[in-house]
């Protein structure tokens, strides 16, 4: 394909810069004195470690960077300080790992659910047992039973941000570096730009800000999800399902990825020839993990009823107990079965409503402008919200199960996620950063620094982050919103403190001009930029403006709205990457796509033919 | 490629702009940084702050120095009033309630959020000092010096002084740089002193450096370079004119009020004793240390063991510390020792003044009063490290002294803040900022164009090594092994620690400088 835009781009023929293709995105070379000027405040910073720092210097040191500031917005406020008598997601944390420390496993899940009944699967509980034991350590009162309910003791929130970190930095840093490294020798980036993309992915404000401000361990999920990930590029499939079942077994959320995990796992098995030897031991290894996973909390609960002469009545779930089922605890089986379904009911809310809170998804928006109680009448909301996820998923789900290919999991995710968020059951808004990961990680391909990506993903990451504001507000932490979302945007060169990524001054903005490879087109500027100014209009008039009497959320439900119009496209733009990066469409449409992915990779290959010619 | 159609290289570039991160670019993330570290712990040195702010804005100026409603009176002198002053319009629209006297310990978020921000606001000065810094480097030195103002802005002892335990040291080392900067050229060598004399007004810890200065404009300014025996006297009556009237204005109104007996009894507590309650990493810790382990050792030797000494020694933390077997020493005995060492270096300075042996005359004067000053603070480690730092990188000697002042330096400033929640910040952005700035300044430095001394210089990456395991110890062993029992232990091991590190950096300096 010719493309003549290359000639307006001297600076991808410098002969010592041809050591990695995408050093181009990074810096701007001036050709009148072969001066070198980074694109982004992040690449000046990482640009004198280039060459010939060591990664056994540079890699901790960024891991300590971002642990300082991880641990510095844990300074400020948490989730329901000082709001009883409930509190927030600390005091959560906190009485799991009270209750689980001293309670006999079969009362996990049954135990006072009123408050704070324990609704994550037994890998939480495990990990709240852990960091409970260590906590007593320090002070056996931060975890007594029942006494050190809402207990705000300053030692205590160290000691709880502190594992938080410890977890984060025991799964999810790991898991990512890993995971870039493969990512990074599949994709041909550059060292540079993967230690770019490690410090913006680890710095991205929505899960710096929910999981060491709010606080919450997302990251360990996350993290296990990366992990899966990682496994997967690196050709090892079973410990991909050992670690996704890991990741479920942490959050049930990591079901937002798995119609993709299992459709990649199914197709790579059934094509380019069918191996069944594989799928088998697939399967076997989910199993397995699946037992492995519930068997500490079953084996426990087992050998209580035995110890236990009077076991305590543990009603069963309402969807059994509904079905006139009674269930033993005394017999073996009957309380495994007990135990399953009891955690399986928690897990899954169905009897709250469809959406909780104000919520930047489809079902939120849609109840803006029609109340959708009035609907509940002709259909069945669950079950319509189930169809809409299901076609919403289809789409990735079908071509990464057609294309198995490693290099679409993380649009093939990010599309699934969304579609998940937009349109599911009982969504948080905490939620959105299980499809920002994914779309994040992109930061990491070959061409994940270029204007395009960096304007689209930073785009997704700070209206992900603002559709949160009103959650961060709540917690007392507007100022490290303010700070940490700057600073990402700041680093990465993206509005508001930057415009670089939509506009080249060596690049005249004349009409009829042909694009660069990595320019972006008119309407995503305008998209973008769009949103830019409403969000920071909607922060004015949050701060300044009170609602009118009558709606007195109508700042939030204003926020909740156009994120989740935002995230509709973000929805359509993974979903667009994906198809046109599949090469599916290669064959029907050439012309548009030529605008898209593949002219980056043409552009990158007359650059390497240019090289190879000197 | 044809050469004929290569566009001439642009004009000289601003002088800096060619090396990354920026300036500006480290400031951005410091500052966010900072920013967010405004419900850190804070030490008493807030209320202190703040105090000044209600007494500046709210008395006469004639009562500025009697007031005493709060035990933090005012004891800076009064350029640092006027400071506080001109800060206390904008904190009384922020919070009336913050510039009341009687509101002792009063620390609202708003009041919180001003003065942690006027903090990092005129710090700014201290980014611009530096950016003036890179400027007026030789081109050939320029990445070096860039890499030293990186690291003087993201000092760790700034960052632990000022934004956690709380002072305005980095507006006050701003217009000290600024002033060194100034010095750097013989147009602009009055202003240097002018600035010094202002910065004397504002915080009198610098008089510590004023020999260096004295010295160094009485030879380049006064005299003629060339020639010492023959003065110029325009420059003369320039510069002493300027001085006095800026000692005049800030402290005639009070001669003429009859205060300066106050003031001076404000601003020099001579009552206060040899060493600060944690001792500062100095020869005094060291002799202090030998005194106690001599407490143990002297009935051995046959020496005498004052009881009383012995008493106050097991309370530790408790004032002035009094000596059980060595001989004592008096407010004089510092003097003399801290004069002596300093004209060592003036007269290097005078007999082959130069602007970088000004500035190592400076450093050479910051430890001499460092080392031997009686009731030194740990805080005033930086009046040693910021100067040193600009010469840091000079060459491979220099920096084998700077190490062990780097480490031995922020690691004595750890004890200033205690609390759990900043001990990972602290100890977090210490590590990374020796880890950075010592790997960049030897990659950078240049070897000696004279003969290299070898000095301990193995001993001195063993010394580096020790510190962690003695962090471990003070922070965390301890605490397990003895509970609340001899606190002191942690804090004389690290003052003992670090004073041996300094003393260490100063023989590698006094070396290098000397020779």
């Amino acid at each position: 394909m010719s493309s003549p835009s290359n000639s307006h781009r001297p600076r991808k023929r410098r002969k010592e810069l041809a050591r990695s293709l995408t050093i181009t995105d990074i810096v701007k070379l001036d050709p009148r004195d072969n001066a070198i000027t980074p694109e982004f405040p992040l690449v000046a910073f990482l640009w004198p470690s280039r060459g010939t720092t060591s990664q056994w210097i540079l890699l901790p040191l960024i891991l300590m960077v971002v642990a300082i500031f991880r641990w510095s917005v844990g300074l400020w406020g948490y989730s329901g300080y000082q709001q009883p008598p409930m509190h927030g997601d600390l005091e959560a944390q906190r009485h799991w790992m009270e209750a689980t420390t001293h309670l006999p496993a079969f009362q996990w899940y049954f135990y006072d659910l009123q408050y704070w009944g324990l609704d994550y699967p037994p890998l939480t509980a495990y990990h709240s047992w852990l960091c409970g034991k260590v906590g007593s350590l320090f002070r056996q009162d931060w975890f007594a039973l029942d006494t050190s309910r809402g207990l705000e003791d300053p030692d205590l929130k160290v000691f709880m941000r502190a594992t938080v970190i410890v977890s984060e930095y025991l799964v999810y840093i790991p898991a990512l570096i890993i995971f870039l490294r493969h990512y990074s020798r599949a994709q041909g980036t550059g060292t540079t730009s993967t230690a770019i993309a490690l410090v913006a992915i680890l710095m991205q404000p929505a899960t710096l800000l929910i999981d060491h401000g709010h606080f919450q361990y997302n990251t360990v999920m996350l993290g296990f999800v990366v992990a899966t990930l990682s496994s997967l590029y690196a050709g090892r499939p079973l410990w991909s399902c050992l670690f996704f079942v890991a990741a479920l077994g942490f959050k049930q959320m990591a079901l937002y990825y798995s119609p993709i995990v299992f459709a990649y796992l199914l197709g790579s098995c059934l094509t380019p020839k069918v191996r069944l030897g594989r799928l088998l031991s697939i399967a076997a290894v989910t199993v397995l993990a699946f037992t492995v996973l519930f068997a500490p909390l079953l084996i426990g609960s087992v050998f209580d009823s035995y110890t236990t002469s009077d076991l305590p009545a543990l009603p069963p779930p309402p969807f059994l107990a509904e079905r006139q089922v009674r269930l033993d605890p005394n017999s073996p089986i009957e309380m495994v079965v007990l135990q399953i379904s009891q955690v399986i009911h928690r897990m899954f809310p169905f009897a709250r409503g469809l959406f909780e809170d104000k919520v930047a998804n489809f079902w939120c928006f849609a109840n803006t402008f029609y109340k959708l109680g009035k609907l509940q009448a002709f259909v069945d909301l669950p079950r319509l919200s189930a169809i809409f996820t299901l076609v919403s998923i289809l789409g990735p789900t079908l071509i990464i199960a057609a294309v198995p290919k490693k290099a679409l999991l993380p649009y093939a995710l990010a599309t699934s996620a969304w579609g998940f968020f937009l349109f599911s059951f009982q969504v948080h808004e905490k939620s959105v950063l299980l499809p920002l990961l994914p779309m994040t990680l992109l930061l990491g391909s070959k061409q994940g620094l270029s204007k395009e990506y960096r304007a689209w993903i930073g785009w997704a990451n700070l209206v992900g982050v603002w559709t949160m504001f009103p959650l961060l507000k709540r917690d007392g932490l507007q100022t490290p919103y303010v700070v940490i979302s700057l600073l990402w945007s700041y680093l990465l060169g993206l509005p508001p403190t930057s415009v670089d990524a939509y506009y080249d001054p060596d690049h005249e903005n004349v009409p009829g001009r042909p694009l660069a490879p990595d320019d972006l087109r008119t309407p995503t500027k305008i998209l973008h930029f769009q949103t830019y100014i409403v969000m920071a209009f909607w922060h004015l008039l949050a701060a300044f403006a009170t609602p009118p009497d009558d709606k007195p959320d109508l700042w939030v439900v204003s926020n909740s709205c156009i994120g989740a119009l935002c995230f509709g496209i973000c929805y359509l733009w993974c979903f667009w990457k994906l198809l046109s990066e599949s090469g599916l469409i290669d064959g029907y449409s050439g012309r548009s796509d030529a605008h898209e992915g593949s002219p980056v990779a043409t552009d990158r290959l007359t650059a390497d033919s240019e090289i190879k010619e000197k | 490629m044809v050469d004929q159609e290569r566009p001439k290289p642009r004009a000289a570039r601003e002088p800096g702009s060619d090396q990354w991160p920026s300036l500006l670019q480290t400031a951005v993330v410091a500052t966010a940084f900072k920013i967010l570290l405004f419900p850190a712990y804070k030490s008493t040195d807030f209320e202190v702050h703040r105090n000044w702010l209600a007494i500046t804005h709210t008395l006469p100026v004639k009562r500025w120095y009697y007031e005493a409603t709060s035990e933090w009176t005012l004891d800076y002198p009064p350029g640092f009033a006027v400071f506080e002053w001109l800060l206390s319009y904008p904190a009384s629209l922020i919070d009336p309630a913050m510039v009341q006297i009687k509101n002792l310990n009063y620390d609202s978020w708003a009041t919180v959020c001003f003065q942690r921000s006027s903090v990092i606001l005129t710090e700014l000065l201290l980014v611009y000092a530096l950016h003036r810094y890179t400027k007026s480097s030789p081109p050939s030195t320029r990445r070096q010096s860039h890499a030293v103002a990186l690291s003087i802005l993201l000092s760790p002892g700034l960052l632990i002084i000022d934004h956690i335990h709380f002072q305005y040291n980095g507006f006050l080392y701003g217009v000290l740089v600024l002033s060194i900067v100034l010095a750097r050229t013989e147009s602009t060598l009055l202003y240097s002193g002018i600035l010094f004399a202002l910065l004397l007004c504002l915080k009198h810890i610098y008089l510590y450096l004023a020999p260096a200065y004295f010295v160094y404009l009485l030879r380049m300014y006064c005299l003629d370079p060339k020639n010492i025996l023959r003065p110029q006297i325009v420059n003369v009556l320039k510069l002493g004119t300027i001085i006095i009237g800026i000692f005049g204005v800030a402290f005639g109104p009070f001669a003429a009020w009859g205060q300066l007996q106050q003031l001076r009894d404000r601003l020099f507590p001579f009552a206060r004793g040899l060493c600060h309650a944690y001792w500062a990493p100095n020869v005094w810790a060291i002799y202090s240390f030998l005194d106690r382990i001599l407490i143990f050792t002297a009935p051995y030797l046959w020496l005498h063991v004052d009881q009383n000494a012995v008493n106050s020694v097991t309370r530790g933390l408790v004032g002035d510390t009094s000596f059980a077997v060595l001989p004592e020493i008096t407010a004089r005995h510092c003097f003399g020792l801290t004069l002596a060492f300093q004209i060592v270096a003036l007269t290097k300075l005078w007999l082959a003044p130069s602007w970088e042996s000004f500035v190592g005359a400076i450093t050479l004067c910051g430890y001499a009063s460092f080392l031997f000053g009686w009731h030194v603070h740990e805080k005033a480690i930086l009046l040693v490290i910021i100067p040193f730092s600009l010469l840091a990188a000079k060459d491979r000697s220099y920096l084998a002294s700077f190490r062990p002042l780097a480490v031995a330096g922020h690691v004595s400033l750890f004890p200033l803040i205690f609390t759990a929640a900043e001990f990972p910040i602290k100890v977090a952005y210490t590590v990374s900022w020796l880890i950075i700035f010592l790997y960049t300044f030897d990659q950078l430095a240049p070897a000696p164009s004279r003969r290299r001394v070898f000095l301990l210089d193995r001993f001195a990456l063993l010394y580096i090594v020790v510190s962690v395991p003695l962090m471990v110890y003070c922070s965390l062993l301890h605490r397990i092994v003895f509970g609340q029992k001899y606190e002191f232990l942690p804090l004389m091991f690290i003052s003992t620690y670090s004073a041996v590190g300094v003393l260490g950096s100063w023989l590698g300096f006094m070396v290098c400088y000397l020779s």
